[in-house]
């Protein structure tokens, strides 16, 4: 799991130009949105895009779960671990 | 029209940052590099994180005339904008693949103008302009419009890069990234430059030869760029015929 979560970590950092950050400068547990590393919407859906690619995971229309999913880090690496379509 | 004068400009290509260097490029052009991209260290991480290339020469140059400035009228003008990504974009969708919703949501004329707006907190009046070979005048024509109306001032940026593949062959001049930028005000002075348009391809109170063109020279707006910033060999006229329209662009001084 420390391993999909650093690989996340650096999803987010490539495909949103986070320029100045290392997977490091991020905490797992911290909102990615807003708050924390102050993503917007437009990050959410380029991020849904990315895992989608990279592991096949399909987001719901449903924005309750996704905002569950979306959380953090880690929340994001438990939703691909369980439902991930490509390794 | 209304007569206008430059407060400040600033100008940015690769290589090519200091407004002296600018002014003895544009009196005697070289080859510039094409590659280069400015630091933009003016505009937070977060924001300059969705700005490429073209956007990123295009707010360097517009923070450096914009510094210490009221808020004013912004207008963006560039004869080709962001095409690299237009092209990117229709590219993935002929190949039915799913579009990225940041390139998108940025593949509109004014995006670049939007996110230097929201990005100085600045509510004034932005425009995005396209106008093909005229597109300076058509940008300047706007401006003394604007100021005619009463603003005190104006911004003026003027931005484009080589047209990338598959179109490049549309694109008639010597091409490398570049972005000028000025702020105007209205003036009645002798040192006021003025603007009009004439009907045929020659004008008709201009008995002299026009401006020789200059095939794969100086694209139009850096040609309308040395005209309105080259110190010493101040010409007093640069004529632009394009089509029906002849436009003269006059200082008096």
């Amino acid at each position: 799991m420390l391993e999909l979560e650093h690989e996340i970590k650096r999803l987010v950092i490539e495909t949103l130009n986070l320029e100045d950050l290392t997977p490091n400068d991020i905490d797992p547990a911290a909102p990615l949105f807003v708050e924390g590393l102050g993503l917007d919407s437009i990050d959410a859906l380029e991020l849904g895009l990315a895992l989608q690619k990279s592991y096949g995971v399909v987001l719901a229309s449903d924005s309750k779960e996704n905002r569950r999913h979306f959380a953090s880090v880690r929340a994001l690496a438990d939703f691909v671990s369980t439902h991930r379509t490509k390794s | 029209m209304m007569g206008f004068t430059i407060q400040r400009w600033a100008a940015w290509a690769p290589g090519l940052v200091e407004p002296a260097a600018w002014e003895a490029w544009l009196t005697k052009p070289h080859a510039l590099p094409a590659e280069g991209t400015p630091a933009l260290t003016e505009m937070p991480a977060m924001m300059r994180r969705r700005v490429d290339r073209l956007g990123r020469i295009a707010l360097q140059a517009s923070y450096q005339a914009h510094v210490a400035a009221p808020d004013a009228p912004v207008l963006f003008a560039s004869r080709y904008g962001d095409l690299g990504r237009s092209v990117e974009l229709l590219t993935q969708l002929a190949r039915s693949e799913p579009l990225s919703p940041t390139s998108f949501s940025l593949s509109v004329h004014n995006a670049i103008g939007a996110l230097y707006s929201i990005a100085r907190g600045d509510a004034s009046s932005y425009s995005a302009i396209a106008a093909g070979e005229e597109t300076v005048e058509a940008a300047f024509t706007e401006a003394c419009g604007l100021l005619a109306d009463g603003v005190p001032r104006v911004m003026v940026v003027l931005y484009d890069e080589p047209v990338p593949a598959p179109w490049q062959h549309f694109s008639e001049s010597l091409e490398f990234p570049r972005a000028w930028a000025c702020l105007l005000a209205a003036s009645t002075g002798a040192d006021a430059i003025h603007l009009g348009c004439h009907a045929g391809a020659r004008a008709v109170a201009a008995p002299e030869a026009p401006e020789t063109p200059e095939p794969g020279g100086l694209p139009a707006d850096l040609r309308a760029l040395r005209f309105l910033v080259t110190g010493a060999a101040r010409a007093s006229r640069w004529e632009h015929p394009v089509g029906a329209r002849h436009w003269r662009w006059e200082r008096h001084g």
